[in-house]
């Protein structure tokens, strides 16, 4: 059997109620009449997974998308019943679900509490109401508030809220009261990303034809820098680049995509990560609900797979689109690239353990340069960002793929 | 007396301005002579390059031999010897006027005399041409035939009856002006029993029969057997081949005194029988060349670089190729910090380089990088001697050196008077210097004078080639509505106060950006480039100052602030392999960066510096 250790689980939903003007994720909007294929399919390739891995532990479970809240709450809870009979899921996991604040009832958070999920993150992204309308939110600055105090009162208690900033026309002044709007929430964990400009969605044509202004990436760094600030003030640890929390209630389950530790993603899209393998599922929804139910009426004849051979365990996977060899080489600098994301970055003897070698012996004349320039430090064993360093991360990443 | 006939051959060529119809009369006698029949016409038979064609201009000499029977009823053999029709090319095109006894003088009845057709004019009359003046394109709306009329009679001393007045479009007046060819044109002199001595006006490369040179016999024959030599670029081959133009190539057993044809030499290089050099036979050479030979000397330089750095060879390779065809084209190996190695290569002309890089591409598909043109400066050293710099990087220390010399040129621009006010303020711009103006006159009144600023005016000025190498031209067509032509010949190396324009990077200099220029000039060509640059480069990690600089004077100075902040916020779902990408994406941009210092520089951005003009 290949062992698989503990994973993660992540549980792609690619439902939206309107497409937000800025997002390339793989999600879509009037597709609703999927939903019950879909959560049949979904299922199905949950267990098959659970087969297939015999059942191993998994820590963490993440309902991403897409809008899992729009979702009937009862999908989402047989969803949840078909991985605990799949996986061992631990007592202790961290199951977080993925919401837009006007979706809550005080009914649907009960289901979501009864089904194990025991952390919400709330898509607020700005407490400015002009701009939640430029971004296509179909909630209000009040509605997100109304929908972190019902979570809490539901009893949910570890609550993430995620917030953009770099957005067109924002000002620095702007920021810092939706910030502030958010610390007076006392949320134990924020993510703040600063807009990107995807290549194929309406908000990166607008700037294009001039029809929206492009954003200007001083202003984003001074918001960046004063948000450094606050947010250490305000006794948050700034843990990975984008994403602060309160001491131990970091997000462990991005936490296993940072250490570049295994995963399994089910749903159209999604992402594993397995021994030195990478793969992805295919896309569309319809062809996904379409293969899943179609394979041999949802039965996988598993007697002849050799189940020590992953090539052979991915393949049996009818939605399996693509898959990726990770190297030695490649997984080495993956490595750096994840994990340097992280305030406490790298641990040198964990990756000589793992790659029986250390960054330094791999990247001797890199590493000295990007030192010299003041981004990356070495300490107590540890290879780690400067604050400088973590503005300029990607001038960092990228010299280990030269 | 010989056996020749050369009292019934007439050599003549065409004078025109660009456009003035000179191919398309061309055509029309060819046609009106049953040379080429008329559904054999493919427009503009004599030019067969595809880029003449599309320009309307005349590359390389051409020449085609007809038969004319006359009103006396004697047939005559006509040489049309087609001439280039730009400045780059005026040796060649005085080579080619030397080969004729008359030239037909082609003005344009909508637009009248202009500039170059003068130079050219006042060169036939130098090598003591019949010049019979037509005026073409009567059939036009817009044509005003009777005032070109005056004007080509005022300038060039000609009665009325004199001008031939024509349509080529149409046909009219072409019987008549073959006739007048005849009658006019003076049947070549020369000494038939004497040594071979036949002038070279053209030359090309063919791959089977080597080099064939296009020949004007002066004195004796040449026959398809025996050894011929080039006697200014001494070089002997037997000969393969000995034709004329009809307009096909047409094999004879000789070409004699009098007559324009071919000889195939097998020779390597154009260059092994070049323009205006004399062939004569081996075994019995004439004492003296013709005279008039002249090694062609580039003027203008620009470096030739292959975008793809591993066509270096395919380059050097077609650079080598066109110089079979092309005696005028010279190159040397260059390398530069932003676009490695290439070629610095020297051309006639703007015209030139720009035939030569279009057909670098087009016919040998390499694609080209090309610096902005440079002209060669003389440099006089304080130990007296002299070097040629093509090159500002190759400039030698400034304490070394004693005197700047830059090439300049004798201008003439014709013009509509209403624009004297402009064209004066350009030329000046360009440190030009007024010689003289002088209105085109009709006897005691002003051409054109009735209707305002009409009257046409002969400007001259001497002005630096270097200011003339931007954009001048364009400059002057925009200052004129297209109403003025222009005209140059070098006249010769003076010093000036010129300076090199140094620009440094982070403190670097940057090789590939310097410049020479006019003291005058420094100060704003520096701001220039500088703020150029700071657009064109992307932001560092740290402050990057740009600066110009003349030796170690500072004279503009602009500050790349540091890059702030370039981080992916997002990593997100397990995508590892996009975000991944994005960075290989990065690293792969950087390896083609140039870096200069510690500051990486996109090609790009040397590329758009390297084009810019003033």
């Amino acid at each position: 059997m290949f062992s698989a250790p503990s994973i993660a689980l992540y549980i792609h939903i690619p439902f939206c109620e309107t497409k937000c003007p800025y997002c390339d994720f793989n999600t879509y909007s009037q597709i609703e009449p999927l939903m019950p294929g879909y959560v049949v399919a979904l299922i199905r390739e949950i267990e098959l997974w659970g087969d297939l891995l015999n059942h191993p532990t998994v820590r963490t479970v993440f309902f991403g998308g897409g809008t899992p809240s729009y979702l009937p709450s009862q999908d989402i809870s047989q969803i949840m019943q078909s991985a605990n009979r799949s996986f061992k899921i631990e007592t202790e996991a961290e199951v977080t679900l993925e919401s837009n604040p006007g979706d809550f009832t005080s009914d649907k958070l009960t289901t979501y509490l009864e089904s194990g999920i025991n952390r919400l993150s709330i898509g607020v992204q700005t407490f400015d109401d002009q701009l939640l309308g430029v971004l296509g939110r179909r909630h209000t600055a009040q509605d997100a508030v109304d929908a972190y105090r019902m979570a809490q009162d539901a009893g949910f208690d570890n609550i993430s809220i995620d917030l953009m900033y770099g957005l067109p026309d924002q000002t620095l002044e702007g920021w810092k009261s939706t910030l502030k709007k958010a610390l007076e929430l006392q949320p134990p964990h924020i993510s703040m990303y600063c807009l990107t400009l995807e290549e194929g969605t309406p908000f990166e044509a607008w700037v294009r034809l001039g029809k929206m202004s492009d954003p200007n990436p001083d202003l984003a760094a001074d918001m960046y820098e004063a948000t450094q600030d606050t947010m250490r003030d305000a006794g948050y640890r700034h843990y990975e680049i984008s994403n602060w929390a309160l001491e131990g209630l970091e997000s462990r389950h991005n936490l296993i995509y940072w250490r570049t530790e295994p995963y399994i993603g089910v749903g159209p899209g999604a992402h594993s990560y397995l021994g030195d393998t990478r793969f992805a599922n295919l896309k569309q929804p319809r062809e996904y609900i379409s293969r899943l139910t179609n394979a041999a009426d949802g039965k996988f004849d598993l007697d002849n797979v050799n189940l020590d051979d992953l090539k052979m365990i991915i393949d049996i996977v009818p939605v399996v689109d693509t898959t990726e060899h990770i190297d030695r080489r490649l997984a080495m600098a993956e490595t750096l690239m994840m994990g340097l994301r992280l305030d406490d970055g790298i641990s040198i003897p964990d990756f000589n353990a793992r790659f029986n070698q250390t960054p330094n012996e791999a990247y001797e004349s890199i590493i000295a340069d990007l030192t010299n320039l003041g981004l990356l430090k070495t300490s107590n064993d540890r290879l780690f960002l400067t604050p400088r360093g973590r503005i300029l991360g990607n001038e960092v990443f990228s010299r280990f793929f030269e | 007396m010989s056996s020749d006939h050369a009292d019934d051959i007439r050599n003549f060529c065409i004078i025109a301005h660009i456009d003035h119809g000179k191919s398309t009369l061309a055509d029309r006698l060819l046609q009106a002579t049953n040379t080429v029949d008329a559904r054999d016409m493919v427009e503009q038979v004599l030019d067969s390059m595809d880029l003449e064609r599309e320009r309307g201009i005349t590359i390389k000499a051409q020449a085609v031999r007809m038969s004319y029977t006359a009103a006396d009823g004697q047939v005559y053999q006509l040489n049309l010897i087609d001439t280039p029709g730009h400045v780059d090319f005026s040796y060649e095109v005085s080579r080619s006027l030397a080969a004729c006894e008359g030239a037909l003088l082609i003005v344009d009845a909508t637009q009248g005399i202009q500039a170059q057709t003068l130079a050219n004019v006042y060169l036939a009359m130098g090598h003591d041409l019949e010049i019979i003046p037509v005026v073409n394109k009567i059939d036009l709306d817009i044509a005003e035939p009777e005032r070109v009329s005056l004007e080509v009679q005022q300038a060039f001393g000609f009665n009325a009856d004199e001008v031939h007045m024509v349509s080529a479009k149409s046909g009219q007046g072409i019987d008549e002006l073959l006739q007048s060819i005849v009658d006019r044109v003076p049947s070549p002199k020369g000494e038939s029993d004497s040594p071979l001595r036949a002038l070279i006006f053209d030359s090309k490369y063919d791959p089977y029969k080597g080099v064939v040179a296009y020949v004007r016999v002066l004195d004796g024959e040449v026959s398809s057997r025996g050894k011929i030599r080039v006697m200014s670029a001494d070089k002997e081959s037997e000969i393969l081949e000995v034709g004329y133009f009809q307009p096909g190539p047409t094999k004879s057993t000789s070409l004699k005194r009098g007559e324009v044809g071919y000889v195939a030499t097998g020779l390597k290089s154009v260059g092994d029988a070049p323009v205006g050099d004399t062939l004569t036979m081996a075994a019995r050479p004439a004492s003296e060349p013709l005279t008039g030979y002249e090694t062609l000397k580039p003027m203008v330089f620009a470096g030739l670089y292959p975008a793809d750095g591993e066509e270096y060879l395919a380059l050097r390779e077609a650079l080598e190729k066109l110089q079979l065809n092309d005696a005028a084209l010279t190159f040397t190996p260059e390398s530069s910090l932003a676009l490695g190695t290439g070629f610095r290569c020297g051309f006639l002309g703007l015209l030139h380089m720009d035939i030569v890089q279009e057909r670098l591409e087009r016919e040998y598909d390499v694609d080209l990088l090309a610096t902005s043109p440079s002209v060669a400066y003389n440099i006089l050293l304080t130990d007296g001697s002299e070097i040629e710099i093509e090159s500002p990087a190759k400039l030698p220390q400034p304490q070394r050196i004693e005197d700047y010399r830059e090439p300049w040129l004798d201008l003439s621009i014709i013009t509509p008077a209403a624009y004297i006010g402009p064209i004066m303020e350009l030329v000046q711009t360009r440190r030009g210097i007024f010689n003289k103006m002088e209105y085109l006159q009709y006897g005691n009144s002003i051409v054109g004078a009735g209707d305002g600023g009409d009257a046409r005016v002969l400007l001259e000025y001497e002005v630096p080639l270097a200011e003339v190498l931007m954009d001048f031209y364009d400059q002057l067509k925009a200052k004129t509505s297209g109403y003025a032509s222009m005209d140059y010949s070098f006249s010769g190396y003076r010093s000036g106060d010129l300076v090199k324009l140094d620009i440094l990077v982070a403190g670097e200099p940057v090789d590939a950006l310097s410049i020479m220029i006019h003291r005058s000039e420094a100060a704003r060509q520096g701001r220039a480039l500088v703020d150029k640059l700071k657009e064109l480069i992307p932001r560092q990690m740290f402050e990057v100052p740009i600066q110009a600089a003349i030796g170690n004077r500072i004279i503009a100075r602009e500050n790349i602030r540091a890059l702030r902040k370039n981080v992916l916020a997002k990593c997100y779902g397990g995508d590892v392999s996009r975000k991944r990408k994005l960075l290989e994406k990065q690293a792969e941009g950087k390896k083609r960066m140039k870096r200069v210092g510690t500051v990486e520089i996109p090609q790009e951005a040397f590329l758009s510096i390297l084009k810019v003009e003033r």
